[in-house]
This record gives C-alpha cells, sequence and structure tokens, in this order.
C-alpha cells in the first residue's frame, strides 16, 4: 500500500465513519473489561500501611489525571494540524476531545481533593501541581466557551485552536512541577517513576488496568463524539441544499 | 484475597470519589451516544427530505 494512504482511514471522513463504526464499540468493550477486572483487584487488594484504604481512590486518581494531560496533548495536535493544514476531521477531532478532557481533569481534581482530605489534612492548598491542574481545565473550558461564543464556526475554530495551542505550554509545567517546586503533592510514584520512588508490585495490577480503561474509554468516547460532529456537518450541509432547492 | 467494603473511617471520602467517578463516566457515555443518534437521524431525515423533494 502507498505509504501516503496509510493514514487515510484518519483524514478521509468516510473511511473514518467506516473504521470507527467498528473501533468505538470494540474500544468500549475492551475498556469496559479492564475497569471491571481493574475494580475487582481494587478492593481486593491489601490497604497501605500508610494510605490505609484511601490507596484505592489512586486507582482513579492517577489514570483521571495522566489522561487530562493526554487528551489535552491531543486536543493540541489536533489543534494544530486544523490550522496547518485546514483539515476538516482535525478539528472535529480537536472538538470532539475537549469536554471529555475537560470531565477527566474535573475527576481527577476532585478524587485528589477528597483523597487529600484525609491524608494532607486538607481538600486544597494552591501549591503548583493543583493550582497548574486548575489551570489545565481553565484551558479546557476556555476552549470550548470560544467555540461556543462566535456565530462564524470558522472564526471559532482557529480561535480556539489558537488557544489550544497556548495551553500546550501549561502541560510541562503539570508534568514536572513536583520537580521544579516544593509541592505538598508527591512526585511521581508510578510504575514509571525512579527505583524505589515506584508502585509496590500489588498496586500495579489494579492500576495498570485502570490506566488502559480510563484510555480506552477515552478512545471510545472520542471515536462516537466524532462520529456525531461529522453527522452534524452533513445535517447542516444538507438542510442548506434544502433551503437553496427550496428557492 | 477477599473483597474488602469496610473502608472505615476514610468511607466518606473513598465513597464519593468512586461515585462521582461513575457518574460523569454514566453522564459521558450517554451524552456521546445521545448527541451521535440524535445529528445521525437528523442527517438521514435531512437526506430523504431532498431526496424526496427531487423533480
Amino acid at each position: 500500500m502507498d505509504a501516503r494512504h496509510t493514514f487515510d482511514f484518519l483524514t478521509n471522513p468516510e473511511r473514518f465513519m467506516a473504521f470507527s463504526r467498528w473501533a468505538a464499540p470494540l474500544l468500549g468493550v475492551l475498556s469496559a473489561i479492564a475497569a471491571a477486572v481493574g475494580l475487582v483487584l481494587t478492593f481486593m487488594v491489601p490497604e497501605d500501611y500508610q494510605q490505609g484504604d484511601t490507596v484505592r481512590m489512586m486507582f482513579i486518581h492517577i489514570p483521571a489525571a495522566s489522561l487530562s494531560m493526554f487528551i489535552y496533548l491531543c486536543l493540541g495536535v489536533a489543534s494544530l494540524l486544523s490550522l496547518v493544514f485546514r483539515h476538516v476531521l482535525a478539528d472535529l477531532a480537536a472538538q470532539a476531545c475537549a469536554p471529555i478532557g475537560a470531565i477527566y481533569t474535573v475527576l481527577a481534581l476532585i478524587t485528589g481533593s477528597l483523597w487529600g482530605r484525609p491524608m494532607w489534612g486538607t481538600f486544597w492548598v494552591w501549591d503548583a501541581r493543583l493550582t497548574s491542574v486548575l489551570v489545565l481545565l481553565l484551558f479546557y473550558l476556555g476552549y470550548m466557551a470560544l467555540r461556543g461564543a462566535l456565530e462564524d464556526e470558522q472564526k471559532a475554530a482557529r480561535s480556539a485552536a489558537i488557544l489550544a495551542l497556548v495551553g500546550v505550554i501549561n502541560l510541562p509545567i503539570v508534568k514536572f512541577s513536583v520537580d521544579w517546586w516544593n509541592t505538598l503533592h508527591q512526585g511521581s510514584s508510578t510504575f514509571l517513576a525512579d527505583k524505589g520512588d515506584h508502585l509496590p508490585a500489588i498496586y500495579a495490577w489494579p492500576a495498570a488496568l485502570m490506566a488502559l480503561a480510563y484510555l480506552g474509554g477515552f478512545g471510545a468516547l472520542w471515536l462516537v463524539r466524532i462520529r456525531a460532529l461529522v453527522w452534524r456537518r452533513k445535517a447542516r450541509s444538507l438542510a442548506m441544499k434544502l433551503a437553496e432547492s427550496a428557492r | 484475597m477477599s473483597f474488602d467494603f469496610d473502608a472505615g473511617k476514610h468511607a466518606i471520602y473513598l465513597w464519593p470519589a468512586f461515585a462521582v467517578s461513575a457518574v460523569a463516566f454514566a453522564w459521558l457515555i450517554g451524552d456521546s451516544l445521545a448527541m451521535a443518534r440524535r445529528w445521525r437521524r437528523e442527517a438521514e431525515r435531512l437526506q430523504a427530505e431532498l431526496e424526496s423533494s427531487k423533480p
């Protein structure tokens, strides 16, 4: 196959619809299986000697927090492709992932706060990690607000894409905030962390499965929402044709 | 290993965290599917209308 056509299924709307028709439910089912097994393990692992039962919250907090950044990266890449190549599907992909990313970020903040109260003695502290994640949420909300505020769709898409790209600067700040500043939030302690800081093996399985569930869930929801936006675009174009034929 | 649902004094933090996550995912799934269904039906309806209006 010609290498130029390798990603046709993602760039050609017709092929994307054919691909996403089976890919979205498949990802959804795989995500549901990972979530089911992950949740069983979440409530089977022993409590942590320091965190007690609140360690179980880590299995929903860490994937939400990691995915909130990953989804923003997807938003940034899609926005860049939309700005540079003026590709319709890239714009729809950016538009579709913003609400999912905003919800994941809200979940990261809420579950983190609920974990912080018994562990740190407070729901919230204005440290660099928490504040930069709040800024991430504001970028998501700003992106959605800007898209909704402008009537001219092309202008809205371009303005929102520029805002999304500005927000990408915040991603390394979120990621490295715990290294660059003295924060109450602890440093990375997943399996990717330095030896000695990483997650104990018994907690690695539920953490990995829940991370896969959140990732697969995002993939499935993203595809479904892009499909919805493709249908909406088609409906608007048909409505215009109908109006013209009625004249 | 067996299930351990007794979170003791941490239950007031643990269960709301899981409940909020469950509600958020239920809303995301419901909203995404409803949005896709609504626009697909609208596009199909307009397509049928356009075809029927052709002479």
